[in-house]
């Protein structure tokens, strides 16, 4: 029995790892304070570690292939251990979709709409990723190599708009914060965009050839970092340490290109940007959620599901934080730690657990 | 039977979302807008509030008729300025709308101006408005008026249709000359973030008297932290902007090489580099300056095409540069302010020293050892090589 009857390529799968990487391309800014100047090396650290880790999940997802993350905890934990494992990691997944959606939301009210109620434009955002979801994880991944592409080139047009601002001393001087610092904003990195691969568990056994997976997702991840990256660059060496007191510094950076007083104003792009991606990122995390709770049930199919679990995030991205201010200080202290066990921990447990039990048994199970 | 009811629903869930892309939430329409061009600050003169603000509204129908010579009286400008005062800045931008009786819409606003008094007291607690507003834009601006902001909006525009764009266009003009410092909202903050640097801002002031009044830039405003303390004048400010490599243009006048009359040099472009260094436990500032021109006009009758004459102009307008960059030193070093980035240029380049001077760098900034290299050079001599005149023997 299968849940899903989708199948993806892995070119697909490249370009949904690129677009959920690129969905976090505005929450750097939660690391500006800590970071400074070399939030770029911090970017670029986070990446090269979150590529072993990326290795880590695609041997496990490799070593079971046509399984999910679910269907792998069954295998290795056994059925209880294993039930209440996936459980936790079901509940991982649902908490990131609230605190995506609170961010879009605090984005719109911050910059676009100030007068609007969140819950007006939370409900239309998450009425769109709920018909993603209810349409399959084939729907996700062909929208978003449409969407990716235009994140692509709005970040490539808006880099070589602001080249003529660009100051490269802000960069100096390199590596100026301490070492705790450093670690401490490289694990946030880690955390935070990098280390959400992990749910592509729930989607690498619809990828038609499996083999191609590793590279997809490596370079997915790699794409995905440079858009990042690319953010980082523009954002320090237009504005410099005014940066770090902006809540959005890319959205201030970009609003600041004046091209003979004709191509100005091109903030939305970003803002454009911002929400198709964090539609793409959420769409998926949402998919993982339902399939990996109907997957939990042994439902027939994990539609029904999908409608409740979004009133649910909605409702969640009300009570989760307070202010934009307690999100900050949980994606900054909070998240990152709670992180640990589902993005390092169980993989590599499960990998441990694997070899010294020589699962899987059989080919294929 | 299933099927009719099933478009209904996409009917209706359709007609919700596109309602909801209208955005009619924070529904604005243009003719309900007060559209701000320009904000200034002042210091009341009786009342016991804390700050008085003026703001220039664009009045679009008034800009018709405005090209007409009637004496229509206020009724015939493109523009008003609306006055009123409070206790904080945005209280107060707010309390407009009990006389304008429009909200006022600022991000076409094109330039912030700060009166003497204010700035003297500390622009901090008014700066972070504009920082913090969505309106406002971080590419605004930034002023300081010679003596009230006020009355700088009440000049009377020459070529524009407002005050707040002649002054905007103040700015951007100024590259040919490079005797004014141009600078963005973002440029002053991050200056005023900068542990040393000092913020500038160029000065304007009002000109004329009755009815014609005009304005004009005459310098650099200097801050310490956030308060005004000095200000740099033509010559310093070029001074100023050759150090920090902001100079677009400009003309050199030098003496001619024989003696008699002037000659003017035109700048096309010029780079300059601070380098700072450690030896022996002195710090040492090393700026480069690269500059490249043409020459503009003569008013001696020889002939300078010549390799010696080129030579000795050059040399001379390396000594006129040397003398503006010593100009702004020295005022610097007076008002005790780093307005050329010494420190942060220091901080870039030996980060574990800066640790110790930082918190000394008021008293290391006046005594700093500054050398200047200046290359400057002549590259063409415009459409004549020699001056008009009958061939002398």
């Amino acid at each position: 029995m299968r849940l899903e009857k989708g199948v993806i390529s892995s070119s697909q799968l490249m370009f949904l790892v690129t677009g959920l990487i690129q969905g976090s391309a505005l929450t750097v800014a939660f690391i500006t304070k800590i970071a400074k100047q070399d939030i770029w090396l911090v970017v670029l650290s986070g990446l090269v570690i979150s590529l072993f880790l990326a290795l880590i999940y695609i041997s496990l997802a490799q070593k079971f292939p046509s399984k999910n993350l679910i269907q792998i905890n069954d295998i290795i934990y056994g059925p209880y251990v294993g039930k209440l494992i996936s459980a936790l990691y079901l509940y991982f997944f649902l908490l990131i979709i609230p605190a995506n959606l609170r961010f879009i939301g605090d984005f719109s009210l911050t910059y676009l709409m100030p007068e609007t109620p969140m819950s007006v434009i939370l409900i239309m955002f998450m009425f769109i990723c709920a018909w993603a979801v209810r349409k399959g994880i084939e729907v996700i991944a062909r929208t978003s190599i449409i969407l990716v592409v235009i994140t692509i080139i709005i970040s490539l047009f808006t880099f070589v708009l602001l080249l003529k601002d660009m100051q490269l001393t802000n960069f100096l001087p390199i590596l100026e914060l301490s070492l705790k610092d450093y670690i401490q904003s490289t694990h946030i990195m880690m955390a935070i965009p990098f280390g959400e691969v992990l749910v592509f568990f729930m989607v690498i056994p619809y990828v038609n050839n499996i083999k191609q997976a590793k590279s997809s997702v490596l370079l997915g991840l790699i794409i995905g970092g440079l858009t990042i990256l690319s953010v980082t660059v523009k954002f320090i060496a237009v504005l410099g340490i005014t940066s770090t007191i902006m809540t959005s510094p890319y959205f201030e950076a970009v609003r600041l290109i004046d091209i003979a007083g004709i191509i100005t104003r091109l903030e939305i792009l970003v803002a454009i940007g911002l929400l198709i991606t964090v539609f793409l990122k959420v769409s998926i995390f949402y998919y993982a959620t339902v399939l990996g709770i109907a997957q939990l049930l042994n439902l027939r199919s994990y539609l029904p599901l999908v409608l409740p679990i979004g009133i649910i995030c909605i409702s969640l991205s009300f009570f989760l934080y307070a202010s934009p201010v307690e999100e900050v200080e949980s994606a900054v202290s909070i998240w990152p730690i709670w992180s640990i066990p589902f993005e390092l921990l169980f993989p590599l447990s499960s990998l441990l657990i694997a070899k010294i039990r020589r699962l899987p048994k059989k080919q294929g199970g | 039977m299933k099927n009719p009811i099933r478009l209904i629903l996409i009917i209706l869930v359709c007609l919700f979302c596109v309602l909801g892309t209208t955005s009619c939430w924070n529904r604005r329409e243009l003719n309900d807008f007060a559209i701000v061009m320009g904000v200034g600050l002042d210091k009341p003169q009786q009342s016991t509030e804390d700050i008085q603000v003026t703001v220039q509204i664009a009045k679009p129908g008034g800009r018709k008729s405005a090209n007409k010579e009637e004496g229509g009286g206020g009724s015939s400008k493109g523009y008003y300025n609306a006055t009123t005062s409070g206790d904080t800045l945005f209280d107060t931008l707010r309390g407009f709308t009990h006389h304008v009786g429009r909200k006022l819409y600022y991000p076409h606003n094109e330039v912030i101006i700060f009166g003497r008094e204010i700035a003297k007291e500390g622009v901090q607690p008014y700066i972070d408005f504009f920082a913090r507003d969505h309106e406002s834009r971080l590419s605004v601006w930034v002023f300081v008026a010679k003596d009230k902001a006020s009355e700088i909006f009440d000049e009377t525009p020459r070529l524009e249709k407002m005050p707040a764009q002649e002054i905007a266009k103040l700015v951007k003009a100024q590259s040919a000359t490079s005797q004014t410092s141009t600078v963005r909202l973002v440029d002053f903050l991050t200056r005023l973030m900068s542990k040393t640097t000092s913020p500038i801002a160029p000065m304007i002031e009002l000109s004329g008297e009755g009815n014609e009044k005009n304005i004009f830039v005459s310098g650099t405003a200097v801050f310490k932290k956030d308060k005004l303390v000095g200000q740099l004048d033509k010559i310093e400010t070029r001074g100023l902007l050759w150090v920090i490599d902001k100079i677009k243009s400009g003309i050199i006048d030098v003496n001619s090489p024989s003696g008699h009359g002037k000659v003017s040099l035109e700048i096309i472009r010029a780079k300059s580099k601070i380098t700072p260094e450690i030896i022996a436990d002195k710090i040492h500032i090393k700026i480069e300056i690269k500059e490249e021109g043409n020459i503009g006009s003569q008013t001696s009758l020889e002939n300078l095409a010549l390799p010696p004459s080129i030579a000795a102009l050059e040399k001379e307008k390396a000594a006129v540069i040397e003398s503006e960059v010593m100009a702004a030193l020295k005022k610097a070093r007076k008002l005790n302010t780093d307005i050329f980035g010494f420190g942060d240029a220091l901080h870039q380049k030996f980060p574990k020293e800066w640790k110790d001077l930082e918190n000394s760098w008021d008293e290391i900034f006046p005594d700093l050892d500054v050398e200047l290299i200046i290359e400057a050079k002549l590259s063409r001599t415009g459409r004549i090589s020699s001056p008009a005149v009958p061939e002398q023997e």
